[in-house]
């Protein structure tokens, strides 16, 4: 079933696919001008800037989690941990809902991109904890005892012999927790809906991005939209791909 | 050196002592693991700890550097005097006290990313000490632990391409780096070959004209082979571990005062 899933996608994707499909963007171009022109360059840099974003927000409160859940005494963990597994069930609809209602439909700001980050990082960060935790509890504890044996204070030990040790691990779990959230459709949806200019603010203003290219194509209705559609699902599946190719590269590489 | 055989717990000071425990209890939670340990330790002495398994050795000899209180649960009572100071005295910095104590554990553990370099050098940089000259300090580690020889044309391979045997031995010369006025040893020889062990206890000869050593172990030829005194700890069922009785190495093996130490030596059980 996946082999013909990834099929369907590279051979419908392929009719459309061409260099300048990459990185044009779509202005002027309604659902029927033919596929020589447009392309869905601005929601490829858009998806790079949204997920970009959540990446930066997700990462480090998600790793600073994971070392609280491993290398403190806290009295939370416990509760911490717990949440951590139940936030993981999270739809994606609900973070963006979660999202929208509290920054959109208060009025407090705009569509813009940056809220599509937050709510893709509210569905990575329930990854991020849990692998990351997994991983620092898999370096032995002796090398923890070595490094306070010779005197060494407790940061410094984290930073300088267990964070390389886990390295290769952390770096999964982070481009695991990315693959989650690179396609998610429907938070984008509710926060950052879509426009046909290349935007590079996620700041301000609408932001196109792959999902919803895909969506809003698609749910035109015609064939050189569909088209269109099914360039960017292979495009988003290209960008997946090499998500997981890097993982296994950049892990290879530590192990000798 | 003013040694004295004990044979009870009670507590003689030694004017000559570098390291004294005194009256150390020691409890997981709510179990007493050890009850009232007085020993002293002479300047540049050796000292072995002897007894079976699970009385308590490896637990005291953590209280000497202040890695027991790391474990959650930790119970102590008593004091520890390292050159005449109270360890645990209220202000005194756990991590201050471990720069002068330093401790080598029972399995090799080098640190994986570190290449051999890397590693006799990681005491220095965890503690964010710059020195003039590493290339000498490396290799007069490395020799004092008497591994140069085998190294010194691959000091940045990793250190896990090293040997049981050789490990153990970095594990030393990482130690020495922070030029340590005691080194702790718990049963540092148990998971190596008999000819690493031999290198090992050749090694701790050498270092005890310039250290302190204290040095846990199973193996009682090896605590014959090394210490100038042993210790002889005891847990009976139920109780919590104490010293039955310490003194001249050579005294304790040969005629010691106790029965009970009379019967481990010669292997009637343990």
């Amino acid at each position: 079933m996946l082999g013909s899933i990834i099929f369907s996608i590279i051979s419908w994707g392929l009719k459309a696919v061409s260099p300048h499909f990459i990185y044009q963007n779509n202005v002027y171009i309604t659902p029927t001008t033919s596929l020589e022109y447009g392309g869905a360059g601005h929601a490829l840099i858009g998806s790079l800037l949204v997920v970009g974003l959540a990446t930066l927000i997700a990462v480090p409160l998600g790793l600073a989690v994971a070392v609280y859940l491993t290398e403190t005494r806290g009295r939370f963990k416990g509760p911490v941990r717990f949440l951590a597994q139940s936030m993981s069930g999270l739809p994606s609809i609900v973070a963006g809902l979660f999202v929208y209602a509290l920054f959109i439909a208060t009025g407090t700001v705009n569509l813009a991109g940056w809220l599509g980050s937050l709510a893709l990082a509210l569905l990575m960060l329930p990854t991020v904890v849990r692998m990351s935790e997994e991983v620092l509890k898999l370096v032995p504890g002796d090398l923890r005892s070595a490094a306070l044996a010779l005197g060494a204070p407790q940061r410094r030990t984290f930073f300088q012999v267990i964070m390389p040790t886990a390295k290769a691990g952390l770096i999964t779990a982070i481009l695991l927790g990315v693959a989650r959230v690179v396609g998610e459709t429907a938070p984008l949806l509710l926060t950052t809906r879509l426009m046909s200019e290349t935007s590079v603010n996620p700041f301000y203003g609408d932001l196109a991005t792959l999902p919803t290219f895909i969506f809003s194509n698609l749910t035109a209705g015609f064939d050189t939209g569909r088209a269109r559609a099914w360039a960017a699902a292979f495009l988003l599946l290209a960008v997946v791909g090499l998500i997981f190719g890097a993982t296994r590269a950049l892990t290879s590489q530590k192990v000798k | 050196m003013n040694l004295q055989t004990q044979n009870s717990n009670i507590a003689v000071m030694d004017a000559d002592s570098h390291l004294e425990a005194r009256n150390i209890h020691v409890w997981f939670k709510e179990r007493h693991v050890l009850s009232d340990v007085s020993l002293h330790f002479p300047t540049n002495s050796v000292t072995a700890l002897i007894g079976p398994s699970g009385c308590g050795k490896s637990t005291f000899i953590r209280t000497l550097n202040r890695m027991h209180e790391l474990i959650p649960g930790a119970g102590l009572a008593g004091s520890i005097y390292l050159d005449n100071e109270d360890i645990y005295a209220p202000g005194v910095d756990p991590v201050s006290i471990r720069l002068r104590v330093g401790m080598v554990f029972q399995k090799p553990n080098p640190f994986p990313t570190m290449t051999i370099k890397g590693n006799v050098l990681a005491g220095l940089r965890l503690n964010n000490r710059r020195i003039r000259d590493e290339d000498s300090l490396v290799e007069s580690c490395l020799n004092r632990a008497s591994i140069w020889n085998e190294v010194k044309d691959r000091l940045d391979a990793p250190a896990g391409s090293l040997s049981g045997g050789q490990q153990q031995r970095l594990c030393i010369a990482r130690s020495l780096a922070m030029s340590p006025e005691v080194l702790l040893m718990d049963e540092p020889c148990s998971a190596l070959d008999p000819g690493s062990t031999r290198r090992i206890e050749e090694t701790i000869r050498e270092l005890s004209a310039d250290m302190t050593i204290v040095i846990v172990t199973h193996n009682m030829q090896q605590a014959q082979r090394v210490s100038d005194q042993t210790a002889f700890f005891l847990a009976e069922e139920g109780q919590p571990g104490h010293v039955v009785e310490f003194g001249p190495t050579d005294n304790l093996f040969s005629s010691p005062n106790d029965p009970r130490t009379e019967d481990y030596v010669n292997g009637r059980f343990g």
